[in-house]
């Protein structure tokens, strides 16, 4: 009988990637998709009440969006693994939530050992006993494909979008991207978004000066590509007429780049081990802009995070060689708006005189 | 046994609590000299405090003013990247950053580090990580190595043994018991964790450690408590729970602000292990001994009270 019925699967809102997550769960998986609410105060609020006091600051966060998930109709859950704390999240948020009284079914990936072909096969037959493994591994590379045009459009946005000289053409182009990605219903609908989006970003005039400011951003996997959780970071730089170059994104960690071993050669005068998941490639990046001239690095973690804390003596070193200033940010909970704005404008102005004076 | 004439540094912090037979045996055994440094002290811990990012654990802290209190008084500084003991055997990734994060923070001084690099999952077990530290070294034959790698091993294991056998015995004592769940650097830690033991010492309680139970019977029974757990000494600390909860009156999650596995790990002890009266201690540079002891005093109060002896 539970096979007949589909299951309501949600993950925790998570930068603008929930258009794959709904492609895939929808189109390779065969279940129902609950887009959690948009991540808001409340959120955070109701995230923190539940969660222990020093957790990293995306586990409130999950924690608050799964509450609201369940309560816009979800039945079951799902959690990634990962190489921080971030591999004990499902367990505890499961823990919290069923002792808050919710039913669901919580299908964790910390259960499984995800490097074996058949565990792989097992998690896909919890999701749907019945599924297709041809069709799902087709669909699931379509949705894989979108992620790849998430990124890249998001990242030329960010780069451009505080020259627009229309008055808002190039927000609007990818605000329709976005649009067309969480309604793409299969490949053709995928492959148009993307090229309609590049025609429409392509065609908005730029007012772009020869040596506009250049910051790169490095930091934290969640906060530095959740908007919401980094309070629009790269927006309120881009507002500000400054080219924005994040690498941090899932394509580049996970799909282009499968090792960092050939990354870590480029760090080697750096540091001589691998010294967290996402250090190789912070280091990596902040080194890189350094050497490209830029004129600044931001930093960005959220409260408490261990492996991003160890990567910042590096980082403080890259500052010294280089001579290029870096800011860096740590989020929590109670970060606020005006407070991040402040410190981003004494950024700018230091950096524009910087740039003025050298 | 022939002397190299090679000081090696041990910080008296983090790992020392864990391999220090290990390290002192395997280093002397091969001629080398061993300096570590004063047990922890305030001006340890203000050097420390002063080095480290503020963000970071009060274990980090006490860590790098130990290292800084050995700048100048050997050769080399021993500071391992232990990253895991196979799946789900992990470290916590501080450790995994240790060395590399140690030598940017001492830029301007130009640490000599000794390093090796532990990690299964990589395929670098212990034995070959060792051996290949000590060939930069260049003074150490394969045999001499495999002579003190063995009796290493085994004076370290044996060590071990003792201290859970002195467990063992103490859990059979009568009395009130209540169990301390903390990595061992800051249960022995004398500006960390000592106070508290000392503190139930005093006041007729005997303190037990999670901590000090055969190991591979508490990974085993850490999957009990939970299952996921991913990080080897927390899966000590459950599976030393799991095998002591019924025979002590209390429970103390003793911390170092801000530990990052135990804020995890410690909420779901929380959670799991009912009906026991549980304390849940965290240590941050500023806490005096004052603070903690008034909590330690009620925490005993409440114990008694449950068990009607007050």
């Amino acid at each position: 009988m539970a096979g007949a019925v589909r299951r309501k699967i949600a993950f925790p809102r998570y930068a603008e990637y929930h258009c794959a997550f709904r492609y895939i769960a929808e189109q390779a998986l065969g279940v129902q998709y609950i887009l959690p609410p948009p991540l808001t105060r409340h959120t955070m609020e109701l995230g923190a009440k539940y969660s222990p006091e020093f957790v990293c600051t995306p586990f409130k966060t999950c924690l608050g969006s799964m509450i609201e998930a369940l309560e816009a109709g979800a039945d079951t859950l799902f959690m990634t693994h990962g190489l921080c704390r971030l591999g004990y999240y499902g367990e505890l948020l499961e823990q919290i939530l069923r002792d808050l009284g919710y039913q669901f079914d919580f299908i964790n990936l910390s259960d499984y050992d995800m490097s074996k072909k058949k565990d792989l096969i097992k998690v896909v037959r919890r999701f749907n006993p019945k599924v297709n493994p041809a069709r799902f591994l087709t669909q699931f590379m379509e949705g894989a494909r979108m992620v790849e045009y998430l990124d890249e459009i998001t990242a030329e946005y960010y780069r451009n979008c505080g020259f627009d000289a229309s008055g808002g053409d190039y927000k609007r182009a990818y605000q329709n991207f976005l649009n067309d990605m969480y309604t793409a219903q299969n490949r053709a609908d995928v492959e148009n978004g993307y090229r309609r989006a590049r025609s429409a970003m392509q065609a908005v005039p730029l007012d772009k000066p020869e040596r506009p400011l250049r910051v790169g951003i490095a930091g934290e996997f969640y906060t530095v590509m959740d908007a919401f959780s980094n309070l629009e970071l790269e927006q309120k730089l881009a507002d500000m007429r400054v080219e924005v170059h994040r690498w941090m994104n899932v394509t580049n960690q996970f799909m282009h780049y499968k090792s960092h071993r050939n990354m870590r050669v480029k760090i080697m005068d750096l540091c001589q081990y691998e010294m967290g998941p996402t250090a190789a490639a912070n280091i990596w990046w902040a080194k890189r802009c350094a050497e490209r001239n830029f004129d600044g690095i931001v930093h960005i973690k959220s409260a408490s995070c261990t492996p991003e804390i160890d990567v910042m003596p590096v980082l403080q070193t890259i500052s010294r060689d280089y001579k290029i200033p870096v800011l860096y940010l740590t989020y929590d909970a109670q970060t606020s708006d005006v407070g991040l704005q402040t410190r981003l404008e004494a950024f700018y102005d230091m950096i524009d005189m910087r740039k003025k004076v050298l | 046994m022939k002397k190299v004439g090679i000081t090696i540094g041990l910080p008296r912090a983090l790992l020392y609590y864990r391999y220090r037979v290990f390290w002192e045996t395997f280093f002397q055994e091969l001629g080398f000299e061993i300096v570590a440094s004063e047990p922890t002290n305030r001006e340890i811990l203000e050097q420390g405090a002063a080095l480290a990012i503020d963000e970071a654990c009060l274990s980090l802290k006490v860590y790098l003013g130990h290292v800084a209190a050995l700048v100048g008084k050997c050769d080399f500084i021993l500071i391992p990247r232990i990253s895991n003991f196979g799946r789900h055997r992990n470290m916590c990734t501080r450790f995994e950053a240790l060395p590399d994060l140690t030598r940017h923070v001492f830029r301007d001084r130009r640490l000599q580090i000794l390093s090796y690099e532990l990690d299964v999952l990589e395929k670098k077990d212990e034995e070959n990580a060792l051996m290949e530290m000590c060939r930069t070294l260049d003074c150490v034959s394969t045999k001499a190595f495999k002579r003190a790698y063995k009796k290493a091993k085994k004076a370290d294991t044996e060590h071990f043994r003792e201290r859970c056998r002195k467990q063992d015995a103490l859990a059979r004592r009568d009395g009130m018991k209540v169990l301390i769940a903390a990595h061992s650097y800051v249960a022995e830690d004398p500006f960390m964790g000592r106070m508290v033991t000392d503190y139930l010492r005093k006041n007729g309680v005997i303190p037990l450690r999670a901590d000090l139970t055969d190991r591979d019977d508490a990974l085993k029974h850490s999957r009990e408590l939970s299952p996921t757990c991913k990080w080897e000494i927390s899966r000590e600390i459950l599976g030393g729970i799991q095998k002591r909860k019924d025979g002590v009156d209390g429970i103390i999650l003793l911390s170092a602000f801000p530990c990052g596995p135990d804020a995890m790990v410690n909420e779901l002890i929380a959670r799991r292990v009912k009906g026991i009266p549980m304390l849940n201690l965290v240590l941050d540079a500023q806490s005096g001994t004052a603070g903690v002891e008034t909590r330690l005093e009620s925490f005993i109060d409440i114990i008694r009270f449950k068990e009607g002896s007050l």
